[in-house]
C-alpha cells in the first residue's frame, strides 16, 4: 500500500513540472503590454524611459528561459513575487481568496456526494419506477440550468420571498447554503446518473447473485458490495469535477458576493497582473493534481486490482 | 485494516472541512452583535476600500477616502469654494501665493492636533511623488510649501494658476493624514500608511477585505457630527445581487452611477415601496471621433453622424429617461460651460446630404455607401462588460445602417480597451467627462497632454488642423487672472469643439439613490463621488 502511494506521488512530479511550464508560457500569450497597463493603473506617465525602467524592474527584459528559471527558483522558496497591481505579496493575496473558495467548493463537494449517491443507488434499485423517473427529470433539468440564473432564482425564492436564508456574503453556516447548492446542483444531476448507471451494471454481476445466495441482507449487499464497485468510475469523475469547481466558481462568487479566488483571477487577467495569474493558475493546477492523487489512492483502497497492478 | 484506513482518511477530510467552516462562523456572530444596540446604516459598493490612503489611487475608492480625510477647502453647490480645514485664505496680487489660515479646533481621530506642520508634511510627501500625480496641474505648479506659524500655511506657485482652490478640494491626493499614520520612511505613496487616521467624520473600525468595512463616528470631529453611529459597507459586485440584497432588507440604500441596471431602478421605483432620487447631471457620456482616421478627418462625416444619431430614442428606450439628453460636451450648469451653441438636431435627410457631399454615395444594389470602391465602414470601440455602452452601440449600428454606414462594433476588456483607445485604433470611442470638480478645466487640460493620467482625447483630436491653437488656448485659460476674460476664452474653446463636431454627447450621467422609507437625509453632494453619510439618519 505504501509503495502504491509513493509511486503515485512520484508520478505527480512530472505533471506538476509540466504544469509550471504551461502556466508560465500561457501568460506570455495574453495580448497587450503589462508594463503599459501597470503604468496606467499606477497613474505614471508612460515615457520611453519609465517603460524601460519598469521592464527591467519586472524582469521582463530577460530571455524567457531566464525568466522561467528565476520564477521557478522563487516559487520553490514560496516566493510568488509581488502583484503588479496591488503591490502586495502574491502569496498573501491568494491565501486570502483561496480559503473562501476552498471552503465553498468543499461544502458543495460534500453536498454532491451526500445527495447523488443515495439518489443514484435508490433510483437504480427502482429502475423504471416513479422514483427513478423523478430523479431523471431532476437530473436533466439541473444539468441544463445556467448557474447565474439558478443562483438568482434560489436567492429570490429562499431569501427574498421566504426569508429563510441570507441573500449573500460570507459569515455563518447559513451563508454557505445557497452558493454551495447553486454550485453543486448541476453536478448532482450528472453524478446521480453516473451512479445509477454504474449500479445497474453491477447488479447484473454474478457476485451479487452469490451474495444473495449467501443470505446477506439487501442493505449489506447494496451498500457494501455493489456501491464499492460502482463508485470507482464516479470517484475519478468527482476528482476532475473538484478541480473544475475550484476554477469555475467565478459566477457563483460574483452573484453571492463571495470573497473568493474567481474574482481575483478574472481581475488579474483583465489587469495583466502576470505574477498573480501565474500563481493562481499554478495553485489551481496543484489542487487539481493533488485531488486526483487522493482520488487515485481512494480507488486503490476500494479496488485491490488497481493497487496490485501498480505493485507489479 | 483496509476498511479502517478508508474511515481514517474520511475523518481527516471531514475535520478539515468542518474546521474551515467553523472559522467563518465566528466572524458572523461578531458583526451580528454590533448591529443590535447601535444605529447602523448599511449600503454596498462594488469594490473593496483598499488600504484607505488619501495619497494613492487604485485600489482606493473615492467615497471611503472622502469619509475619513478632508481637504483645506470644500467644493460646494454651484462650484463655490467654501472654508473647510482652512477657515480663510489670502491670495497675493500676482496670484502666485496662497496663505491659508487653518482652523485651530481640528483634531485627528487619534487625538493629535491638526496644524500647519502636518499640512506641510502631507503636501511634501505628495510632492515627493510628483510624477504620480501630474494629471493635476496644481501639483506641477507648486513651487514651495511653508509653515508661517502654528495655524498658517503658505503655498507658493510658479504661475498664477486660477483653479488652485478648486483642485485643493479633490478627494485625492491633497488630503491629510496624522503624524502617527506616516510610515518610517515618510513616503506615504511608496510605503503606505501605518493606520488610516484622518480628520474626517468617520473612522475605520473594522475591515474584512473584499467582504465589508465598518466606519464609526469620529468623536473628535470638529464639524457637524454624523447622525448614525456606524456605516456598514458591504462589497457586492453584481448589480442584480445588490437589488436582491436591498429587497431582502440587508441594505438600507443603493447609491451611485451604473450600480444597478436601468430596468432594476425602474422596477424598484415603480414598486412604490422605496424612495428614489436622481441627481443633477454630473458627467457627460459621449462618443469621441478619431480625427486621425482618414474617414473621420472629414468634417462632413462627423456632422452626418451628429445628425443621424437618434438621442431621444436612446434616452427613452435605453435610459427610460433616467439620464437626460446631452447637446453639449459639458452640462450647462457648471461654471464657464453655459455656452450658446445650436445643438445638432436629429435629421436623417441632412445626414444623407452631408454624406453625399463628402463623396460617399449610395450604390445600386449595395447596402452601404461607397467612395472610390471602398465601403463606408466605421469601427466603434466599447468596453465589453459595459451593458449600457453595448446597448447604445447596437442601437447606433442599426440607425446608421439605414443611411448606409456600416458600423463595426469592437468590444474589448477594460484594460485592452484603454490601450487601444490611447493608441488611437478606432474611429469612434465611448468616453465620458470627469464630472465636477474636474470639469471643465481638468478635462480640457487632459486634451493637451499625451499623459496616461490624461485621456485618449489628445490623440483623437490631433488630426484637427487647429489642434495646436486649441491646446494653446486651453493652457492659456488656466493661467487667466481676469474672470471676464476667462469666461470668453472658455466659450471660444467650447464653441470650437462643438463646431468641429468631434464629440457626440449622448446623455448627462446622474447618480441614483434608492433607499428605504425610514432613511432620511439622502441628498446628493456636489462632488459626485461623495456619499452623504453624515447627513443620513434612520428612523426606527
Amino acid at each position: 500500500m505504501i509503495r502504491f502511494i509513493c509511486k503515485r506521488l512520484l508520478g505527480a512530479i512530472p505533471s506538476i513540472f509540466g504544469l509550471s511550464i504551461i502556466t508560465f508560457l500561457l501568460v506570455q500569450l495574453i495580448p497587450g503590454n503589462p508594463v503599459l497597463t501597470y503604468l496606467r493603473v499606477s497613474n505614471i506617465q508612460a515615457s520611453e524611459e519609465t517603460v524601460q525602467a519598469i521592464r527591467i524592474e519586472m524582469g521582463l527584459d530577460q530571455p524567457l528561459v531566464t525568466q522561467y528559471i528565476q520564477w521557478l527558483t522563487n516559487i520553490l522558496q514560496f516566493d510568488f513575487g509581488t502583484s503588479f497591481i496591488s503591490k502586495r505579496s502574491v502569496l498573501d493575496e491568494i491565501m486570502l481568496h483561496f480559503i473562501p473558495t476552498m471552503q465553498l467548493t468543499a461544502v458543495a463537494f460534500i453536498l454532491i456526494i451526500v445527495c447523488s449517491i443515495p439518489l443514484g443507488v435508490t433510483s437504480a434499485l427502482h429502475k423504471g419506477k416513479w422514483f427513478d423517473r423523478l430523479t431523471q427529470l431532476f437530473a436533466f433539468s439541473s444539468v441544463s440550468l445556467p448557474t447565474f440564473w439558478l443562483g438568482f432564482l434560489l436567492m429570490y425564492l429562499f431569501s427574498v420571498q421566504l426569508n429563510l436564508l441570507p441573500v449573500l456574503g460570507k459569515g455563518s453556516v447559513a451563508h454557505f447554503v445557497l452558493p454551495a447548492t447553486t454550485l453543486a446542483l448541476g453536478y448532482i444531476g450528472t453524478y446521480l446518473r453516473l451512479i445509477r448507471a454504474g449500479t445497474i451494471e453491477v447488479l447484473k454481476e454474478p457476485f451479487v447473485l452469490y451474495a444473495q445466495a449467501r443470505g446477506l441482507n439487501k442493505r449489506t449487499i447494496v451498500w457494501r458490495h455493489i456501491l464499492k464497485k460502482a463508485a470507482s468510475p464516479t470517484l475519478t469523475g468527482l476528482g476532475m469535477s473538484f478541480g473544475n469547481m475550484l476554477g469555475g466558481t467565478f459566477i457563483v462568487e460574483n452573484i453571492f458576493a463571495w470573497p473568493g479566488m474567481g474574482k481575483l483571477l478574472v481581475e488579474s487577467i483583465v489587469n495583466q497582473d502576470y505574477p498573480m495569474i501565474q500563481a493562481c493558475v499554478l495553485l489551481l493546477g496543484l489542487a487539481f493534481v493533488l485531488i486526483n492523487l487522493i482520488v487515485d489512492i481512494f480507488c486503490g483502497l476500494l479496488d485491490p486490482r488497481i493497487r496490485l497492478a501498480g505493485d507489479r | 485494516m483496509k476498511k479502517r484506513s478508508i474511515w481514517a482518511v474520511f475523518l481527516i477530510v471531514m475535520t478539515v472541512i468542518l474546521s474551515l467552516a467553523a472559522c467563518s462562523q465566528q466572524d458572523a456572530k461578531e458583526t451580528a452583535a454590533t448591529k443590535d444596540d447601535k444605529k447602523v446604516f448599511t449600503f454596498s459598493w462594488s469594490g473593496d476600500i483598499g488600504d484607505l490612503n488619501p495619497h494613492t489611487y487604485f485600489p482606493n475608492e473615492f467615497y471611503s477616502q472622502a469619509m475619513v480625510y478632508e481637504s483645506l477647502v470644500y467644493y460646494s453647490e454651484g462650484g463655490e469654494i467654501k472654508p473647510w480645514l482652512a477657515k480663510s485664505w489670502d491670495v497675493s496680487e500676482d496670484g502666485k501665493e496662497y496663505i491659508f489660515h487653518l482652523r485651530d479646533d481640528v483634531m485627528f481621530s487619534d487625538g493629535t492636533a491638526f496644524n500647519a506642520a502636518i499640512v506641510k508634511k502631507n503636501f511634501d510627501t505628495v510632492l515627493d511623488n510628483r510624477e504620480q500625480h501630474d494629471w493635476i496641474e496644481l501639483i506641477n505648479q507648486i513651487n514651495s510649501t511653508e509653515v508661517i506659524d502654528n495655524y498658517t500655511f503658505k503655498l507658493t506657485l510658479h504661475n498664477a494658476y486660477y483653479p488652485t482652490l478648486q483642485e485643493l478640494t479633490y478627494v485625492r491626493p491633497l488630503r491629510f493624514v496624522a503624524e502617527s499614520a506616516f510610515p518610517a520612511s515618510g513616503d506615504t505613496f511608496k510605503d503606505g500608511l501605518t493606520a488610516p487616521i484622518g480628520t474626517g467624520p468617520w473612522v475605520l473600525k473594522e475591515h474584512k477585505e473584499n467582504e465589508y468595512a465598518i466606519f464609526e463616528r469620529n468623536d473628535h470631529y470638529w464639524g457637524e457630527k454624523p447622525k448614525v453611529d456606524e456605516v456598514f459597507v458591504k462589497v457586492i459586485k453584481d448589480g442584480e445581487s445588490r437589488v436582491l440584497a436591498f429587497e431582502k432588507g440587508e441594505l438600507d440604500m443603493i447609491f451611485g452611477n451604473g450600480v444597478i441596471s436601468q430596468d432594476s431602478f425602474k422596477f424598484l421605483k415603480e414598486s412604490g415601496k422605496y424612495e428614489t432620487k436622481i441627481s443633477d447631471p454630473t458627467a457627460t457620456r459621449t462618443l469621441l471621433f478619431n480625427t486621425n482616421r482618414e474617414t473621420m478627418s472629414n468634417k462632413n462625416i462627423r456632422l452626418a453622424l451628429q445628425h443621424a444619431f437618434n438621442k431621444d430614442a436612446v434616452i427613452d428606450h435605453i435610459f427610460y429617461g433616467i439620464e437626460n439628453k446631452a447637446d453639449t460636451l459639458f452640462p450647462q450648469n457648471l461654471t464657464y460651460t453655459d455656452v450658446a451653441v445650436d445643438p445638432y438636431e436629429y435629421d436623417v435627410e441632412k445626414a444623407k446630404a452631408l454624406l453625399d457631399e463628402a463623396g460617399w454615395k449610395t450604390v445600386e444594389g449595395k447596402e452601404f455607401r461607397e467612395k472610390d470602391g471602398q465601403p463606408l465602414q466605421l469601427e466603434l470601440l466599447l468596453i465589453s462588460t459595459d451593458n449600457i455602452q453595448k446597448s447604445i452601440a447596437e442601437f447606433a449600428q442599426g440607425d446608421l445602417r439605414k443611411i448606409g454606414i456600416d458600423v463595426k462594433l469592437t468590444s474589448q476588456e477594460l484594460n485592452t480597451f484603454w490601450t487601444t483607445a490611447f493608441d488611437g485604433n478606432y474611429d469612434i470611442l465611448f468616453t465620458a467627462t470627469w464630472a465636477v470638480p474636474f470639469d471643465p478645466h481638468s478635462y480640457l487640460a487632459s486634451i493637451t497632454t499625451n499623459s496616461s493620467g490624461g485621456g485618449p482625447d489628445y490623440y483623437a483630436l490631433s488630426g484637427l488642423s487647429f489642434k495646436k491653437e486649441l491646446d494653446a488656448r486651453i493652457k492659456q485659460v488656466l493661467l487667466t487672472t481676469n474672470e471676464e476674460d476667462r469666461i470668453q476664452q472658455y466659450h471660444k474653446i467650447l464653441t470650437m469643439l462643438h463646431e468641429e463636431a468631434v464629440y457626440l454627447p449622448i446623455s448627462y450621467q446622474s447618480n441614483i439613490a434608492v433607499y428605504k422609507k425610514n432613511i432620511t437625509g439622502v441628498n446628493f453632494l456636489p462632488q459626485e463621488v461623495e456619499i452623504p453619510t453624515t447627513k443620513i439618519d434612520r428612523i426606527n
